[in-house]
Parts: structure tokens; sequence; C-alpha cells
């Protein structure tokens, strides 16, 4: 007998339970008289990195090897992989990577889910790594892909992934070695026996029948909130057709936001640039919507006010129906976003006197609300109300000052390139966030304008390359600088 | 510790013909218990953590056979414990991870070596290097060689470790010499079992004591004994070893049917040689190779007759030796230079000089070899096939791929209480600009990764203290060196505090106090919560009994104090040591803790409230400040569902365990309002259910909402 040994890899996350799978295959081997090897390389106690597990079972049983014993690797080798199991996708892209996975060979089981890394979180913008290209090359690669997502529904989600790994494996029946040997493993390994059992059988069909669908990216959005007059909706008709989902979303986001006349100002503003090409006037317009509803006190309370939202806390908290969930609001306002909702002469007040000693302006104010409280859900539903009284208010009235330059900036812009405008609009997604990424955001808008967009306009010339390269520096590092070192004058730049 | 071993030191129990079953480090732990050891220590470490841990819980069960244990406070102490074999015939052993732990212990090992052992003495060092290595890169071998201890790298199979490991006790009392056996990290997670032996009873222990100490002056060392000592080494030691390796066969030799290549390889690396001559067809899945193999047990010191006699006769032999320098290499060339043969010996050319050899890089390095050998009799055709596969998997892999993925480091766990600690330094340098961070060993040396990327410098396991003992004078604004509680014990609290209020440095410790040594598994340290009889020392009281005079308890979750906290450290005009002692448990010990009692009273009906946090996706813009100040796990990024917007938004998962350290760095830093603090009430009672209807009508809730009445 000198058949192969299978080799297995587990690919997994620090703390994903890899370790108890492999104790179950383990189990499992013995149980069925097969000589197995199993090794790790789990390294310190901490959780979060990844690791892996690799595990070798000889095909023939010790009673049929007598006293024989195979001499297993203990590390797993590249284009030489039966079974591939993976608890998380970018950690099955990386055994694809690391030649684990090969056309002819490799079961591929995988958990398609994704599980970021640090790296892939910390950007200011989008850091994901690209789940279609990763999935693809898993596909590819893969003799038999079995790939499946858990976290799609709520029936599966809470499933003991690595038991549901356990039993695709079992269902693919590469591993000489029968269920209930498998389930003798679990029990035998006495970790929550009954429940991975379940998760096992589960598992047990996907391996055996495959998943039950497919994987799709995600898609996730909000209902829509706010409707539109008649009117509003006819004159949104007068857009090309291409900008109509956009201009629709903006007319019941700035109704809901504000008023209709609100929403009428935004058609107004947008109709100067109806006749732009798709990318600017799409640009345009979804800027222009962002912007007019910028946040302030008075959305974010509307927004945490209302029922649905409470709906979907308790769903996210996973409250079942007869639990009752308390909400506690974390906010911290700071003197300048107070001021921000007052009344101009007010606010601007309030914004002198604390602007004459730092500690002044670094104050803020730390504020717990309970919202599911009857008083806190008052108190939100009160500050909401005063969206009445936003069109006199400081911030209002500066941002429609702002915008207003922006948009002349960009109509600017398109008479000497579509190019040009398409960046001076999408410039104003540097305003975004709140505090100091709020305030970063609107220095670094207004630097560019003055340091690339002013200087081009002037001397009529097409700034798009510079500008988008100064809008990467901006969100390449919150410190900005990135950006310091692109608009720092030089010979070579305008 | 929260873990039981029960299911371990069952397996320990087992007595002659039974199986024993279980990973490599608690096949060797057996082995021990076997050769009648009498006493055992060590200091924790991967991957021998599970050595102590097992043997720390089975304290009854070691006191049934006599066996002494502890807990050592450092390696050296661990290394120190074996003067016992010195002057008495009494077996003992130590562990730890090397080489970091070796280096700690050297002092004492130089001194055990010198002095020579009449009783066994084995050390047992985890050689972390590689893949999953938590250390700098280097081996065990050059310590070896230097206090002339012998080297043990058995080939991973239980059986014969276990085997080699009493071979090893033999050998070390055959040649009054330590010995130390080396397991490398994959070889002490091996999972495999053996046929055990009974557990011997030492005859001295503490079951059976000494009377009378033996004194003999050649055993100090010290002048003029040392001189006696170092020639006893050479003329008695080592030619008793050679011998002894010689006679019991430690080292194998496996036959095979091309006479004109061989592979000599340490032990520890067979099976991965084994594996690669499977992959290219040259041997069976038994180990039946067609190339020769000397399978060096023991890597120091080489037996010449062994070497000359397996190379004799042969055109080439590849020796195979993981890491820096080429040790084996190097003897064996001298070796078969003095005696006159013409071997060619091939090694570090086919193999890289430094880093693990995995099973690519075998495969790389034995196709290398032989097809550059080209031996007769072989069939050459399709030797390279397996390797050139692996390259095209990986070619195509990264084609497909379309760039390389995105590294994925261990790093805090979630909830975890030392994340919070570097916030504060991060939201502390927005106010007074970088700073110069002496880190330390210890879970907490993650820091110097993202998102916090703090951390200048690490130079040893409790001396974050003292190396910023030359950064500080030299520095414009103070230095804050940061220590685990571990680290303190280990030897922070002589080599950093004293040494700084002796020196009178102007520093900023912190010190964490998570309640263990964390990153090595939670083992129990002098100042953990008390069990049993043990002593308890609060790391504020020893340092208040030094003489610190500045020392500020903080709860770590609370960022803003934490911070204000350390900026009084830094600007305070009060020289001397200023320690901040960040105490907050170990979440992993915590949860470990609160889960199976959460369970238990829900099960019960009994109320309990679950927190945990969240994030309004409709308030979050994108920007993940939060997550670049956190790095919590669980704050992680999902689609934003606001059409209008492109950028994910930041959100909290299900492995939420509540600790809030998210809300509390929205909260100092003052980023933003979308996060939330969800309490659950699970198993509400009566006013719960009460207050909840009239909180539900008020919100205007839809009525399936409102809480039923059961």
């Amino acid at each position: 007998m000198t058949a192969k040994p299978i080799t297995i890899l587990i690919a997994a996350l620090g703390g994903e339970g890899g370790g108890l799978l492999a104790d179950w295959l383990v189990g499992a081997a013995m149980a069925s008289d097969l000589p197995v090897q199993s090794t790790s390389i789990p390294g310190v106690a901490q959780r979060t990195g990844a690791t892996t597990y690799y595990l070798e079972i000889h095909p023939g049983t010790q009673a049929m090897l007598g006293g024989r014993r195979p001499v297993m690797g203990l590390y797993p080798a590249p284009g030489d992989i039966d079974i591939l199991v993976s608890s998380e996708l970018l950690e099955a892209g990386r055994a694809v990577e690391n030649g684990y996975v090969t056309p002819d060979q490799t079961i591929l089981i995988a958990a398609a889910h994704r599980v970021y890394a640090t790296i892939e979180k910390m950007d200011m913008e989008d850091g994901r790594v690209d789940a279609s290209r990763v999935l693809e090359a898993c596909r590819r690669m893969a003799k038999t892909p079995l790939l499946f997502d858990l976290t799609r529904s709520s029936r599966t989600r809470a499933l003991p992934l690595n038991a549901v790994l356990l039993g695709a494996l079992a269902g693919t029946g590469r591993l000489p070695v029968e269920e209930p040997a498998f389930e003798q493993a679990i029990r035998q390994r006495g970790v929550a026996v009954e429940p991975n059992l379940a998760a096992f059988r589960i598992g047990l069909a996907i391996g055996a029948k495959g998943p039950e669908s497919d994987i799709i990216p995600d898609t996730g959005s909000s209902p829509a909130r706010g409707s539109a007059s008649a009117s509003l909706a006819g004159a949104a008709r007068d857009f090309p057709p291409a900008a109509l989902p956009v201009v629709e979303e903006a007319i019941r986001r700035l109704v809901d936001y504000q008023d209709e006349s609100y929403a009428r100002l935004y058609l107004e503003r947008l109709g100067k640039v109806r006749d732009y090409p798709e990318a600017p006037l799409l640009e345009i317009a979804r800027q222009l919507a962002l912007w007019m509803a910028y946040e302030d006190v008075i959305r974010v309370a509307q927004v945490k006010s209302r029922p649905e939202r409470l709906e979907r806390v308790r769903a996210e908290a996973r409250a079942r129906a007869d639990q009752p969930v308390h909400v506690t609001e974390i906010f911290k306002p700071g003197l300048d976003e107070i001021a921000s909702v007052l009344p101009r002469g007010l606010g601007r007040s309030l914004r002198n006197w604390a602007s004459r000693k730092p500690s002044r302006a670094a104050l803020h104010i730390p504020v717990r609300i309970r919202s599911t409280g009857v008083f806190g859900h008052l108190l939100l539903r009160f500050a909401a109300g005063l969206r009445g009284s936003r069109p006199r208010s400081l911030r209002y009235i500066e941002e429609q000052a702002t915008l207003e330059t922006w948009l002349a900036l960009v109509e600017q812009a398109a008479a000497i390139g579509a190019d040009f405008a398409f960046e001076v609009a999408r410039l104003a997604k540097l305003r975004k966030g709140y505090g100091d990424t709020w305030r970063r955001g609107q220095v670094n808008f207004s630097a560019i304008v003055a340091g690339i967009v002013e200087p081009a306009l002037a001397a009529k010339v097409n700034a798009a390359p510079q500008l988008r390269e100064a809008i990467s520096a901006a969100v390449a590092d919150p410190e900005s600088v990135e950006l310091g070192d692109v608009l720092r004058p030089s010979p070579a730049r305008l | 510790m929260e873990r039981s071993f029960a299911k371990e030191i069952e397996q320990l129990r087992k007595g002659e013909g039974e199986v024993f079953e279980g990973e490599g480090i608690m096949a060797i732990t057996k082995a021990l218990l076997q050769a009648g050891v009498s006493y055992i220590g060590g200091y924790q470490g991967a991957p021998v953590s599970h050595l102590l841990d097992v043997l720390s819980q089975g304290q009854g069960f070691l006191g049934e056979l006599g066996v002494h244990f502890e807990n050592s406070a450092n390696e050296a102490a661990a290394a120190a414990m074996l003067a016992a074999s010195i002057n008495y015939p009494i077996r003992g052993a130590a562990t730890w991870k090397s080489t970091v732990g070796t280096n700690v212990a050297s002092d004492a090992l130089s001194n055990l070596a010198s002095a020579g052992v009449v009783g066994g003495a084995m050390i047992i060092v985890g050689e972390d290097y590689g893949e999953g290595a938590s250390i700098i890169q280097e081996r065990t071998h050059a310590f070896a060689m230097k206090s002339q201890m012998w080297l043990m790298d058995p080939r991973p199979d239980h059986g014969r470790m276990v085997e080699l490991i009493a071979k090893g006790f033999e050998l070390s009392e055959a040649t009054n010499t330590p010995v130390i056996a080396e397991f490398r990290i994959r070889a002490c997670h091996l999972h495999g079992r053996f046929i055990a032996k009974d557990n011997v009873k030492p005859a001295v222990s503490s079951l059976s004591r000494l009377s009378e100490p033996v004194f003999n002056v050649g055993r100090i060392s010290l002048p003029p004994s040392t001189y006696l000592q170092e020639k006893h080494k050479i003329e008695v030691r080592l030619p008793a070893a050679l011998d002894f390796i010689r006679r019991e066969k430690l080292n194998e030799h496996f036959e095979g049917s091309c006479k004109e290549i061989g592979i000599i390889l340490q032990g520890g690396l067979y099976n991965s040689v084994v594996k690669a001559l499977q992959q290219m067809g040259l041997a069976d899945a038994f180990g039946g190779s067609e190339i020769p193999i000397l399978c060096l047990n023991v890597t120091y010191p080489l037996v010449p007759g062994e070497v000359t006699e397996f190379c004799a006769g042969k055109t080439a032999v590849l020796v195979v030796e993981e890491g820096q320098p080429d040790y084996l290499e190097q003897a064996l060339n001298a070796m078969l230079r003095k005696a006159d043969l013409q071997t060619v010996i091939v090694g570090k050319s086919v193999l890289p000089m430094g880093g693990e050899y995995t099973a690519s890089v075998m495969l790389e390095g034995v196709t290398k070899f032989i097809e550059g050998a080209v031996p007769q009799g072989l069939d050459l055709k399709g030797i390279g096939a397996a390797a050139e596969r692996a390259r095209i998997a990986k070619r195509d892999a990264a084609a497909l791929l379309g760039g390389p993925l995105p590294k994925r480091p261990a790093g805090f766990c979630v909830g975890c209480p030392e994340r919070p600690v570097f916030s504060a330094i991060k939201l502390l340098e927005r106010d007074l600009g970088k700073i110069h961070i002496a880190a330390d060993i210890g879970c907490h040396s993650f820091s110097t990764l993202e998102p916090f990327n703090l951390g200048n410098s690490i130079l040893g396991y409790g001396l974050g203290l003292s190396s910023s003992a030359g950064v500080t004078p030299n520095f414009s604004k103070r230095v804050i060196s940061v220590m685990g509680d571990g680290g303190f014990w280990h030897n922070g609290l002589v080599s950093g505090v004293a040494g700084s209020l002796y020196n009178q440095q102007d520093s900023v410790l912190v010190v964490m106090n998570n309640g263990y040594t964390s990153a090595t598994g939670q083992q129990s340290i002098l100042s953990s919560k008390k069990e049993g009889n043990r002593p308890r020392v609060t790391i504020e009281k020893a340092l208040a009994m030094m003489g610190v005079g500045w020392i500020r308890p903080v709860r770590n979750y609370s960022v803003g104090k934490m911070k204000r906290v350390l900026k009084e450290a830094m600007t305070t005009t009060e020289k001397g040591l200023k320690v901040v002692i960040a105490n907050s448990e170990c979440q992993l010990a915590v949860q470990r803790r609160v889960k199976p009692l959460a369970a238990k009273k829900l099960a019960a009906g009994e109320r309990v409230v679950r927190t945990r946090y969240g994030v309004d996706d409709e308030v979050c813009t994108g920007d993940h400040s939060c997550i670049r100040l956190s790095g919590c796990p669980s704050l992680t990024l999902k689609d934003t569902p606001d059409p209008l917007r492109r950028d994910p938004v930041a959100h909290v998962n299900n492995e939420c365990v509540g600790c809030g350290l998210c809300a509390e760095v929205a909260d100092a830093a003052a980023l933003c309002p979308s996060f939330w603090r969800a309490d659950v009430v699970q198993n509400p009672g009566f006013l719960d259910r009460f207050l909840w209807r009239i909180r539900s009508w008020v919100i205007g809730l839809p009525k399936a909402q409102v809480a039923p009445a059961e």
C-alpha cells in the first residue's frame, strides 16, 4: 500500500475555531482507523491574525498497514493540496495566492464572507480588496469550488462556521471517512455538541449538493424616505434618464431633510448644468444633494428619533421581539456645532467668543441620551423639530454661500473641459463628516480651490490631472501630509 | 488561567502499553515523567507554554510522583534551578521559548555547563523560528556550541521524540553535561500518538529527600576550578559524548538504493525532506527513500566517524540545515577535509541561508541538488515536475488576483484593554506632537502595527523602560516606556524601575496591568488575583515599596482620562519616574469566565443584560477615523446604504463584547455622533416589560414591536 496521503489545509483567523475543526478531523480519521497527522502555527494567544492548520490522512487503515507507519509532512506544499478549507474569503484567496489551490486537484471549501483586514479598514475612503476578483480566482483555480456565504441569511448566520465547514468537507466524500465517524468526533471532543452537530448536517448538504444559492455582491440600500410632490417629480423628468435615479433620490432626501422648496432649490441649481455631459452632470447632481443635506445636530436628531431606526438597532443587536432594548446615543458636540444651528447673529457671537481662547474652541460637551427613554426621545424629537428654523441658522447661510461659489467654479471649469468640471465637482466629497474630520476636509477643500482650481481658471488651463492627484492626496492620510507635498509650489506645477 | 487541562493530565497518567495521544509538547512532557525527573521549571512562551500550563494544573498528580514543579520567575531562574543536578543524582528539566529565553538564561547555563552535572539535566527549548514565530530569528545552536552543551533536534515522530528524551538524560549523565532538546513550533503542535511507559518515581524527590549536602570544589564556577572544568569538557566530556551518541545510535541512517549521493539533515527537518522526496517520486509513503539519509537527532556535537562513513564513496551530499550561520555545513566540510574525502557538500548554495524551510523551499532546494548532482541510476525525468507545478500554481494565481493580497498579522483581540491605551497615546500626540515610545514584549507589541504604528524600539521582555535610558537624555520631550505586567515581574522591576530610580531618570512608564502574562496564554503572576495560598503583590504596592512617588492607576477604557493622565505625566514639572498603571483584565480571560456564567443565568430564566455598540449607517459618512483610532476587529466596514454615497460606512459586527472603546474614542476624539450603545434585556421582568410598553408607545413603534406578555 503506497497510496498518497490526503492533504488538507485549513486557513482561518485566530479565534475562529480552526483548531477545533482540525481536532474533529483528527478524531474522525482516528475513529476510522486511518493514520493521521496534524500540525499548526497558532502562534501567540491573540486573535484576528491569519493562521493555518495542516493535516495529512493516509487512506489505508492501520489494520491494513500492519506495523508500517507513514511519514507525513509538517508543511502544506504548494501544488499538492487535496482539500483546502477556509473560514473567510480573503484567506481562501491567500491560499490561492500561495499556490495551494490547483485546478486538477484541489477541492476548495470556503466561507465566502469577508472579514476585513485592518489595513483595508483604515483607508479614508474604500480600501477593501475587490471581492469579486478573489471569488473569481477561487473558482478558476479550484478543481471543485464550494463557496458559500452563511452571513447572507438570518437562518444560517449564527451557525458555528467550523462545524458547517466540517460538514461540507464530509459531504464531498473525498475522505474515506463515514458520516458517523465525524459525528462521533464532535461528540467526543465535547464542545457545544448539539449546535455543532446541527451545523455539521447543514454543511453535509452543502458538500454533497453544492451551496443553495450563488454569491451575489452586496447591494444594500435603505428604503427610500420622504415623498416628492407631483410637480417635483415632473421637474426631475427634465433631466437625462441616466441622471434620474440620482435626482429622484436627491429630491426625496431634501424634502425629508428640509422641505419641498429646498428640493426645488436643488432642481433650480442643477438646472444650470442640465446639458453637461453625463459624467460631470451625475457627479454634480450627487455632490450637490449631499452638500445641501449637510450633517448637523438637527439632521442627526431626526435620523436617530425615527421608529424604524430603533428597529434597525434592535435587529443589529439581535434582540428578540420580547426583549426590551435600551439605546444610548453618544454625542459630544463642540461649541462650533452648537453655534452652527443657532440663528446667524447669535451663532457668530458664540463662535467669536469661543475662538478667543483655544480652550473654548476645543470645548466639547459629552452628552449621553437614552433615546429609548421618554425624556431622551422627546429631546431628540425637539432637536429634529428645529429644522423649520434651519434656513436662518449660521451654518445654513454659510453652506449656501460656499456651495454657490463651488457651483460657479464648476461652471467655469466646464467651459475649459468636461473632465475639469468633473474633478471640481468631485472635490466637494472632501467636505464630509463631523468635528475634526469635517474641519480637515473644509481646510483641504479651500486649499485645493486656492492652490489649483482658481489659478487654473485664471490661466484658462485644464487642471483635471492635478486636481485628481490632489484629491487622492487629500484622502491618502489623515494628517494631510501628502496633500501638503502636492500643493507645495514647484516650478513643474501651475 | 481560566482553562482546564484535566484531559491532558489524564494522558500524562497513562502507563505501560497504553496509547498516549496528543500534541508533541505533551508527548515531551510525558517523556520527562517517564524518565524520572525530580523537578521541572520553566517560563512560558510559544510553543512550550502548554507544558507549563498542564503541569501547573497537575500539581496534585505531580505530588504523587514526588515531582516538584515551578513556574519560574524568568528563564534565568528556570536555568538556575538545574543547579540541583550539579551535585546530586537528580534528574531535572527546564523549558522556555528560544532563543529569547536562552538569552535570558545564558548566565546560569554557562555556569551550569562549566560545572557539569551528575544528575541528568535537560533543557527543552521551543525553537521559535520562521513562519508564525513571534521573536527575532536566531538559532539555539550557537549557545550549545559556545557553552558546550549537547544539542538534540529530534525527528518529529512522537515515539522517537519520547525515546530520545530518555536517551538524552542518559547522555547527560554519561557525559556530565546538560543537554538541550530543541523542538520547532510545528513539532510542538504536532498531533500524534505513541505507546506509553509507566511514569518513574524518582529515587530522590520531595517524597524521599536528601539529608547531607555534597561539597565538591571542582563543581564551583570559580578559578581554579573553571580551568579544570574547561579541560574536563575537552578531554573527557566531549569524547564521552561522541562515544555515547554513536553507541546508542541516537542518529539514524536510512539506507537508499542510490549510492552516489546522500542527504544529511537536522532531525527536526526529516519529515519535510521526505515530503519533498515523495513529491519528486523518490520516496514512498513510509519514508522509504532512494536517496540515503543521515538523520541527525543530535546536531551538536557531530560524530566525525559517523559523518565520514556516510559521505565516503558519495560524490555529493546535501546538508539540510535551517537558519544561519551554516554551522553544520562548515563543520562537515572541515571533517571531510580532515578525513581527506572529496565528497562535495552542498547546502546553502541550493537552500536559502535564512528563513524557515517550508515545503516549497525544501522542494526547490532538494530538486536543485539532485538536478545538479546528476546521480547515475536515478530516473531524473520528472524530478522537477512537482516544483514546476507549484510555480505554475502561484503564477496563475497572481495573474488572476492582479496584485498581492493585504497581510493580516495578529493583533489586539476584540475588547482588548491594551488598545485604549494606544488610542489615548494617539490622541495625546495630537496635542504634544509625535512621542518616542520605548515598546516592550507582550500583546502590547502589536501597537507597532496598524492602525497605531506606535513604538520606536523593542529590546526584549521587560526592557521597555531600560531601553529608554539612552533616549530620554537626548530628547526634548519625555519618552513613554511601555511594559506589561508579565514583563514587569520577568525583569522590568529590577532592570527598569530600580535602574531608573537609581539613575534618577526623568521617565514615563505605562504598565499594562491585565492580570496575566497574556501573550503566552494567560499564565498567572505575582500580581494576579489570588488563587489558593499563593501570595499576591500588586504592581502599585511593589512600586510604592521601591519608592516611586508618582503612581496613577487608570482604568484603561477611560480613554479621555488615560489621555489626561498621560499628558500630566509628560508635562508635569516633577522629575523622576512617573508610572501610569493601566488597569483592566485581559478580555479573553474575562470572556472565558463571564460567557458561561451569563449562559447559565439565561438558561435559568434570570434577567441578563447584554451590551453591545453600533454605528448608525445613516449618520456615518465613511471617514473611518474611528477605525484608525481603535483598530477593534469588531469595528469593521459595510457598504453604505445611502445610494448617493460611495465609501463604506463603519459597522460593529456581532463579535462586539460591549467594552465601549469605540464610543470612548468617538467621545475622547470628538469624532462623530454615529455611535450607539444598546442594552438588550434578556429574560425581562414585569417592570422591564411595563416600561418598555410605555416607551414604545412614545417612540411610536408599530404594535408588533411592543413586547408581548408571555
